[in-house]
């Protein structure tokens, strides 16, 4: 199976903000096992599910975040099941968790117990605010965290609420910033052959989503202000996200030299089916600077491509933008994007098979890797198996940790795992 | 202990998609060397800039916020002698990052089958928005292009209007993450394995992968999620609610319920108002079913009292509740403070100002942001006879003929 993190074993102990990070861990080639209470994991629960029935085995935000896990169950909330937990953890290099900060040393399993028992084991939190500060006891969750962000603030039609994305983009970004987190820790490990504890914060994780406008307040004294599909310009707002006749595309009309050539590219485009007026031909892009012009002359400006828009389809567009190199996107929606020529080309998509709950496609490698020698196994990125079954790998799992048949036997008799 | 003190990463392009991965870096530590261009400088650079910008290319805020600790070489890559120093520095770093558009580098002859030719065990991260291979590859696009082709626009905003943001065009720091994620793992497996490795990342496929849910409901099922507004489809009330004003500007509270008992909760801490008593609200089923009704009860209650008091109040009695933060805010959250995410830093141009680090604390490492944002070409020489151990009377040369910028 290879990877470059082949031969580092997570335990995953995460709720669903976590999940995603031992998925990542696991797409490198970490061996990253999912511990799930005796009764399966609440995420098992929601859904929609595939086929449409309820199932623990079909919920698809389980499915989704769970590939290249194996998974066991195990009740930590029980003397033996704790001792089992510490067991694993002797022989781990990373454990990761979501729960309220104090609550795993609460169970004799946070850090210090942790660090007892492997001097080299990396702990991961990932929590809304952190382990420690004033609000690290609040609630939190996808909706709270980026309303703390700045990010909420900015997002959305200045005449209606602040709003978000409607899948939580906080867990995507805290699930890789605890990926890059452990990394660093094993490499720190490499150097001081000790483990330490990483405190993800996902209120943190989700203020640089403002790409530097937060810090840059100091300076400018921008709070951020919504435009919804428009973007602030210094006098004026412009349109960026624009009605075309079966969707919408993203056009931006400001300039920079790497805009221009798509800007002059669009006109001459629009020019062969006699849409540009000879004011919009006159415009001298290399000098357009869209911060100098006022509310009535961006509309002006806009009114134009519009209109030009709502002549072609998204896909003509996408078409065009490709063949012209117009710096122009259509919104894509997931039907779209599984039809794309270039995920394709690119080996993106991939159908995991499974022998009970039957084959579905799923977004594959999040990067290509090579190596000089021609080894691309041994840093391979990619699912490295479906999502496990509830309690598809606990004895394994426990026969590997020496336990006997009729021992894990009893363990299940006793409701342990 | 500094993580990366014996680190030096050679960093190509800009923007904010690459230069945010090897902050990580430079936050722990490493050297981290940008090769800019006075003739065709980074667009951070430009973004706002005019004749009276002070410091011209030296003074722009976005570029300084997003580039501290760093360092900057400038050369003429238009000329031969110019890509032979990069070629060196690139031989002799410990890592290369670049994101250029896909045959830049390959045209200077320092892309990575180029380099692994002189150095087999390279570590090299290209990022660009479709990535190195593919029909498409060359489509050019900056972040909100990214975020479109991901399938962000489509989910997020109104159910009746059109689709917007998310704000910041989320690819640009969504894609960074995984960069850094991938050039830490490599650097892990050369130090294991003494192996080397070229990573290919696509901004849009690493967006797409956090967005599995919706792929595969969609494969699976043939649903097409959409805009939800703040709503949960499992839960409510779930919603972003007007506060009283402050300052002349609106505020606004977010608040979540996520079971049953949090409703009772809040229903509590309303103090048990006629409307949210009733019986039939006590299920999730039967609040969705009604959400209109509750959005506007509640938005009744909020709208008297200040974000921080509800968000207060609600959390004291354990429900998820938020105050809207605006950038501003941001300076001002306790949490934040507690976290030390802002640090300042003293710009040569700009003065004493803030930059932000990363959402990761360790126990036994700490980031350290102690230097601004390099000038362009600040420590051209410097590097040069660091790295390179390049001679003056080399410099000197290099700098006459115009390669050194």
């Amino acid at each position: 199976m290879g990877g470059t993190l082949h031969g580092t074993r997570v335990l995953d102990l995460t709720s669903e903000p976590g999940f995603f990070a031992g998925k990542l861990l696991g797409d490198l080639g970490a061996d990253v096992v999912k511990i799930e209470p005796p009764g399966g994991d609440p995420a098992r629960r929601r859904p929609p599910f595939w086929g449409g029935r309820p199932d623990a085995e079909r919920s698809l935000l389980w499915l989704a975040l769970n590939t290249s896990k194996r998974g066991m169950t195990l009740d930590l909330d029980r003397p033996r099941g704790r001792d089992l937990l510490l067991d694993l953890a002797a022989r781990a290099d990373v454990v990761l968790e979501s729960d309220p900060p104090g609550r795993m040393a609460a169970r004799g399993i946070g850090w210090d117990a942790l660090r007892a028992r492997n001097r080299r084991l990396v702990l991961c939190s990932i929590t809304p605010f952190g382990q420690t500060g004033p609000y690290a006891r609040r609630r939190g969750s996808d909706l709270t965290v980026t309303a703390m962000s700045g990010n909420l603030h900015a997002t959305g039609d200045p005449d209606r609420p602040p709003v978000r994305c409607a899948l939580p983009v906080s867990h995507s970004h805290g699930g890789i910033e605890a990926a890059v987190g452990v990394v660093l820790a094993l490499l720190a490990r490499e150097q001081t052959g000790e483990g330490q504890h990483v405190d993800v914060s996902l209120q943190e994780a989700m203020v640089m989503p403002n790409v530097g406008m937060a810090a840059m307040f100091r300076m400018t004294g921008d709070r951020g202000a919504r435009a919804g599909a428009f973007t602030r310009q210094r006098r004026s707002v412009a349109r960026e996200i624009w009605p075309c006749k079966d969707g919408f595309v993203s056009f931006a009309l400001r300039g920079g030299p790497a805009r221009v050539p798509g800007l002059v590219a669009m006109v001459r485009w629009m020019d062969e089916h006699g849409m540009a007026s000879a004011k919009l031909e006159a415009v001298d892009w290399q000098a357009h600077n869209l911060n100098l012009l006022d509310q009535a002359q961006v509309d002006a400006l806009s009114a134009e491509f519009a209109a030009f828009f709502r002549t072609r389809t998204a896909a003509e567009l996408h078409a065009a933008a490709c063949e012209r190199t117009l710096m122009l996107a259509p919104i894509n929606t997931p039907r779209e994007i599984t039809a794309s020529r270039q995920l394709a080309a690119r080996g993106f998509f991939v159908d995991v098979d499974d022998p009970e709950r039957g084959r579905l496609r799923w977004p594959g490698p999040f990067a290509r890797t090579t190596t000089a020698a021609g080894d691309p196994d041994a840093v391979r990125v990619g699912i490295r198996r479906p999502a496990p079954r509830l309690g598809e790998h606990t004895e394994d799992i426990l026969a590997d940790l020496g336990l006997a048949r009729d021992e894990v036997a009893r363990l299940r008799a006793a409701g342990v795992v | 202990m500094d993580l990366f003190r014996d680190t030096t990463i050679l960093e190509f392009g800009g923007g904010a998609a690459g230069p945010l991965a090897t902050r990580y870096f430079a936050d722990h530590g490493a050297t981290v060397v940008r090769v800019e261009s006075r003739r065709r400088p980074d667009f951070l650079r430009t973004l706002r800039l005019t004749p009276e910008t002070p410091g011209g290319l030296d003074g722009a805020h976005h570029f300084a916020v997003l580039n501290a600790g760093k360092r900057s070489v400038a050369l003429d890559l238009s000329r031969p002698e110019g890509v032979a120093v990069a070629r060196r520095l690139a031989l002799r770093v410990d890592a290369v990052a670049e994101n250029f558009a896909p045959g830049a580098m390959a045209r200077w002859g320092l892309d990575y089958a180029s380099l692994a030719r002189d150095r087999s065990d390279l570590v090299m991260i290209s990022t660009c928005l479709n990535g190195q291979t593919g029909p498409e590859r060359h489509y050019p696009g900056f972040g909100g292009q990214g975020s479109a082709l991901a399938g962000f626009n489509h989910l997020t905003g109104w159910p009746d209007r059109e689709p917007v943001g998310p704000y910041g065009t989320i690819t640009d720091s969504l894609s960074p993450r995984f960069a850094a994620f991938l050039l830490a793992a490599a650097l892990l497996h050369r130090r294991r394995t003494g192996q080397g490795q070229h990573v290919d990342l696509a901004q849009v496929e690493a967006g797409i992968v956090c967005l599995t849910e919706s792929i595969i409901t969609y494969t699976a099922t043939g649903e097409v999620l959409g805009r939800l507004g703040n709503r949960s489809r499992h839960a409510a009330p779930h919603g972003v609610f007007r506060a009283a004003d402050e300052d002349g500007r609106e505020r606004w509270v977010a608040i979540a319920v996520h079971d049953d008992g949090d409703w009772r909760r809040l229903v509590g801490a309303l103090g048990e108002p006629a409307w949210a008593v009733d019986p039939a609200l006590a299920t999730a089923a039967g609040r969705l079913a009604r959400v209109d009704q509750i959005e506007r009860h509640l938005e009744e209650w909020t709208r008297t009292r200040t974000a921080l008091a509800v968000a207060g109040l609600l959390q004291d009695a354990g429900v998820d509740a938020a105050p809207v933060e605006d950038f501003g805010d941001l300076h001002e959250d306790p949490q934040l403070a507690h976290r030390g995410h802002f640090r300042p830093v003293e710009h040569a141009v700009l003065g004493r100002h803030p930059v932000e680090t990363h959402a990761l604390r360790f126990s036994a490492m700490a980031p350290r942001l102690d230097a601004p944002a390099p000038r362009l070409g600040e420590h051209t020489a410097e590097v040069l006879r660091d790295v390179l151990g390049m001679p003056e009377d080399e410099l000197a040369r290099l700098g006459a003929a115009g390669v050194l910028e």
